[in-house]
């Protein structure tokens, strides 16, 4: 049998091995990515040559320059720079992984959380909390995030099966109406209030510590771990319900197994981070882009890939400006062209 | 001569719309059977049922001695390939990557080399190593029919449903893809096939089972199905039979 697979010709090789390379070199990307982010920030007294002098002298028993406050550029490091580096970098792997699954699990390339109306729901739900204090703001998103997509999928469902343009519309319909009430919400706050809840849904990491990585990061490594395990099964649903069936698996069922997971981390992740707009659904088509379709290798590699997406531009973002730039503006100000040329481009398949 | 699917009294309707009744066949194992009617005669329904993808109203479908019912879908598919009449797949996933995915019922998560190994044997079995690496959905769709063959093969089926496997092909390709079910034949396989050509079934077919007015039509006595008399009563329509090697080629009457 080993015979049969050297017949294959030269240039089918040498792509494939091309592409394990470029798949390795997307998995392995956020160690560098994360490393760089620790030196980068506002601070004038924690700058890239303090952290570094301070990681040398750790590492090495180097005496320290005395314009380095110790203190100070080891809490930055540790207490601020590290857990933002950490929370963006789960918010962006989450949000790519989940999108590459709904687009897996629905056969569009179109669907990502914000179409199934999973982000406004969690705005709407953390706006709630924020205004009422009736409940924890990350307890408050996740749940209405988790209501939105099962409103979306049980509204579409006709008999047994969902339809694509139906999930679509549904979604659409879901969206508007946890828009309409976090519009209520808005209007009914207090000022000060109104100004947190503007720019939670913007999308934000600045309020990045510790406690959110503890609540959300496990979230996200669950959902993550969920799509990763059902990676593979992505690959025979994209054939068609019946072909799936055909083959032996129960295509519902494959679905919610798959859908389950995506949700709880895309929720997890808008808990964290807000509003953060066009990630889900770019990185999913860049990453198809790069290694082509195959699930197995797509879905840990939208995580990564996602994640270290994410933090390159929260890094440049902090970087670029001293005071905070809701990073949704960002990623919608490189979506929205990268989106158009999508569009232009009619080998992702927009034909339906 | 065996049966490889017994069909017992099975009826099916769509809504309130009677599609299949008192449906009874054998179909005899290591042969290629065909499934023959006109449009809407419920051919492609009765295949679904016979798969397991559809659930009759009443009746039992058995293959090989196993009640259908009564099976979970990954053993359905250990011994039941189906491949449907035209594939959509939205991303352009490689010709590999669609193969391997026959191998759904044998996979606990991801495949295995052995599930690799299957996927390549298949696809050079049925001759089409030079597609491998190509995009699935960039394939003609005689190309892609050929393709969603090897998935069948690579499943490891024993009896094998095609719905109208050739309507999209042009004539090398019909003849191509029926002489590869001929050989499935020789691998000890039992082959279920809807043509709506029936030129293609008596050219490639051993047995013919026509369906009219939701029911098993049986030619009178001493009839062949490729006689004048039987296939203008299932079609409805003026043909004309032209004897070719023993059996015979049907053209419709002038005019």
């Amino acid at each position: 049998m080993g015979t049969e697979t050297v017949s294959k010709p030269m240039s089918d090789g040498s792509a494939r091995r091309g592409r394990a390379a470029l798949a390795w070199a997307l998995y392995l990307m956020p160690l560098p990515v994360l490393a760089a982010a620790l030196f980068v920030g506002p601070s004038s007294q924690v700058r890239a040559g303090h952290v570094w002098q301070w990681l040398w002298s750790a590492a090495a028993g180097a005496g320290l320059s005395p314009d380095v406050n110790e203190f100070l550029v080891r809490s930055v490091t540790l207490n601020i720079r590290l857990p933002r580096a950490l929370l963006t970098f789960l918010v962006g792997g989450a949000l790519g992984a989940s999108g590459a699954a709904m687009q897996s699990v629905f056969r569009n390339p179109l669907v990502s959380p914000y179409i199934l109306g999973l982000s406004a729901a969690a705005a709407f739900g953390a706006a709630l909390a924020l205004a009422t204090g009736w409940l924890p703001v990350q307890l408050a998103a996740f749940a209405f995030g988790l209501l939105a997509v099962g409103m979306s999928y049980f509204l579409a469902r006709s008999g047994r099966s969902v339809s694509v343009v139906a999930l679509v519309l549904s979604g659409i319909i879901v969206s508007g109406f946890f828009t309409a009430l976090l519009t209520i919400v808005q209007f009914v706050a207090d000022p000060f209030k109104l100004q947190t809840i503007v720019q939670w849904t913007m999308g934000n990491l600045h309020t990045a510590n510790w406690d959110k990585v503890a609540s959300s990061g496990p979230l996200i490594l669950a959902g993550a771990a969920g799509m990763f395990l059902f990676r593979w099964r992505m690959n025979v649903l994209a054939m068609g319900d019946e072909e799936t069936r055909a083959v032996g698996l129960n295509p519902e069922r494959e679905k919610l197994n798959i859908l389950v997971p995506a949700t709880l981390a895309a929720s997890a992740a808008v808990a964290a981070g807000g509003v953060i707009g066009l990630v889900g659904l770019v990185i999913p088509h860049m990453v198809r882009m790069m290694l082509g379709p195959d699930n197995s290798r797509s879905i840990p590699a939208c995580f990564t890939f996602g994640g270290a997406f994410l933090l390159i531009v929260d890094t440049c973002s902090r970087a670029a400006a001293s005071f905070e730039i809701p990073i949704g503006i960002f990623t919608t100000l490189i979506g929205s062209p990268f989106f158009i040329y999508l569009l232009k481009k009619s080998r992702i398949g927009w034909n339906l | 001569m065996s049966a490889a699917i017994e069909i017992r009294d099975l009826a099916f309707s769509y809504g309130r719309r009677a599609v299949l009744e008192n449906i009874s066949l054998d179909i005899p194992e290591k042969q290629f059977t065909v499934l023959l009617g006109k449009n809407g005669s419920g051919k492609s329904t009765l295949l679904r049922l016979a798969a397991g993808l559809l659930t009759p109203d009443a009746g039992r479908v058995s293959v090989l001695g196993q009640d259908i019912a009564a099976m979970s879908l990954a053993g359905r598919a250990r011994l039941l390939g189906f491949l449907a009449q035209s594939h959509t797949s939205v991303f352009p996933f490689t010709v590999e990557d669609v193969v391997l995915t026959g191998r759904a019922a044998h996979v606990a998560f991801v495949p295995k080399a052995e599930d690799r190994e299957k996927a390549e044997r298949a696809i050079d079995a049925i001759g089409i190593g030079r597609l491998r690496g190509r995009a699935f959905t960039e394939l003609s769709g005689g190309e892609q029919q050929l393709v969603m063959i090897a998935r069948v093969l690579a499943q490891e089926p024993r009896v094998i449903l095609l719905d109208e496997p050739t309507s999209s092909l042009d004539i090398f390709n019909q003849a191509r893809l029926l002489k590869l079910v001929r050989e499935f034949l020789d691998l000890g396989l039992t082959v279920l096939a809807v043509l709506h050509d029936p030129n293609m079934a008596f050219l490639y077919g051993d047995n013919f089972v026509f369906l009219k007015d939701r029911r098993v039509f049986l030619p009178s006595p001493g009839e062949n199905p490729w006689d004048e008399s039987v296939l203008e009563r299932v079609y409805d329509a003026r043909l004309q039979a032209i004897p070719h090697r023993g059996r015979a080629l049907i053209v419709p009457k002038e005019q």
